[in-house]
């Protein structure tokens, strides 16, 4: 399928998958697992800079607009983009890209993975919250939720990945 | 660089804009395509909850007969009481989207303008009270949750009388906190919290929620009360958006009145 169109698909999967199913998990009140950041994580990885931004921004503004926090997701989902080139070279440390034109669990293997998706959870959640925190005066709230919230993402997003990618070739949603 | 500079900024922008609550502008959550995508989510999910909700109504529905069994038994017609009352009505919607694990939670419900409902209308559930219409599009309108840090709601102890403000303590979605009570009031687990009379968004005597401990006040002048909110808001479906019939009228006094 083509490239961009799947991505496309992956874009409106994963929102609605986010908005209507996955907001719904409150374990406690403080867990907040976000999974749209599969299509950024799974963008190519020789995709031009400023298409990575504008693709981060653009999905962080339409869950906004569904969550009503205009600006908060953009924000972190945009610094995700932003940091998204330097976490893949500090995560693959001497490996390769030659013949790699996205990142996924075949070619790359699981460690490569795991690692990859705690930084960029890690990152969104960080300036997520910290958004969050400042903009309520609540930063000691906001440190706790990163510490909860940040492993149920990494365990939901792997999760996904893993099952939708295990299949011989990759099909339409990651 | 600069482009990622320029988005950051711009949403920083967009932060604060909705941030204040009286400049909030219709960009946010209440916009009729979000509200219909939620609602068609939603219309899939019901199906799972109809057993819940049919327990609920049912409930309210003998409450309802029982307050009609006791106003009928004394002298007074029903038909005195609810005139009295009309001064109130009730538009029925249902909860679309909810959420209670923000700091500033809003409630999304599937009416609006064109159903009358307007900016600052109250919203109850059977159970008690839920919040404050923050929004309004043509047809849905968001609700500033009880659980908000701008929210509060004047209420009264059922008991003694004692009025006191009632806010969310922002943690977790089942507790709130009442400040400033006086060292002479001797509050027990259970005691009832009503809506008090001097707000105009809620009809008096409103079930808000029970007391469930005293925090007494390092500096012996007024104490606090964690309180146990009467309304479920993981479990909000059907709510009623409170009309004051005469509120045009309160509001042109109020803005007579000379500024202090």
């Amino acid at each position: 399928m083509n490239r961009s169109l799947l991505n496309i698909l992956r874009f409106v999967v994963l929102v609605v998958a986010q908005v209507l199913i996955v907001n719904h998990i409150r374990l406690g009140g403080f867990v907040h697992p976000y999974i749209y950041l599969i299509f950024v994580m799974l963008l190519p990885i020789n995709l031009p800079g400023w298409q990575l931004l504008i693709s981060g921004f653009g999905i962080g503004l339409v869950i906004d607009l569904f969550m009503g926090t205009l600006g908060m997701h953009a924000g972190a989902t945009t610094m995700m983009a932003f940091c998204r080139p330097s976490i893949i070279k500090l995560v693959s440390g001497t490996q390769k890209f030659e013949n790699i034109k996205e990142p996924n669990v075949n070619q790359l293997g699981f460690p490569w993975f795991v690692r990859y998706t705690i930084c960029i959870v890690a990152v969104h959640n960080f300036t997520l919250f910290m958004f969050e925190g400042f903009s309520f005066h609540l930063v000691g709230q906001a440190l706790l939720r990163i510490l909860i919230s940040v492993p149920v993402s990494v365990f939901l997003i792997l999760l996904i990945l893993y099952l939708f990618s295990s299949t011989t070739k990759k099909k339409e949603f990651s | 660089m600069l482009l990622f500079l320029v988005l950051e900024v711009l949403c920083i922008v967009f932060m604060t804009m909705t941030q204040n609550y009286h400049r909030q502008k219709r960009i946010n959550t209440t916009n009729d395509l979000v509200g219909r995508i939620y609602e068609t989510g939603n219309s899939i999910g019901d199906y799972f909850r109809l057993g819940k909700v049919n327990r609920e109504l049912a409930e309210e529905n003998a409450m309802l007969r029982r307050q009609l069994a006791a106003t009928t038994d004394t002298t007074q017609s029903y038909l005195e009481v609810i005139n009295a009352d009309t001064i109130y009505e009730f538009i029925p919607a249902r909860v679309v989207n909810n959420t209670v694990n923000r700091p500033n939670n809003y409630i999304l419900i599937n009416k609006g303008e064109a159903d009358g409902i307007k900016k600052d209308m109250g919203v109850i559930s059977s159970s008690g009270i839920v919040g404050i219409v923050s929004d309004v599009s043509q047809h849905y309108a968001s609700v500033m949750s009880l659980l908000h840090s701008y929210t509060t709601i004047s209420v009264r102890f059922k008991d003694s009388d004692q009025l006191a403000n009632l806010r969310w303590e922002t943690t977790n979605y089942r507790y709130g906190m009442v400040d400033d009570i006086p060292t002479h009031l001797k509050l027990q687990k259970g005691d009832t919290i009503v809506t008090s009379s001097y707000s105009y968004i809620f009809p008096e005597n409103l079930m808000a929620g029970t007391v469930m401990e005293l925090i007494p006040s390092p500096s012996g002048t007024l104490n606090k009360a964690k309180v146990r909110f009467a309304t479920d808001f993981s479990s909000l479906k059907n709510v009623y958006v409170i009309h004051h019939t005469n509120k045009a009228e309160i509001d042109s006094l109020l803005q007579n009145q000379p500024k202090l």
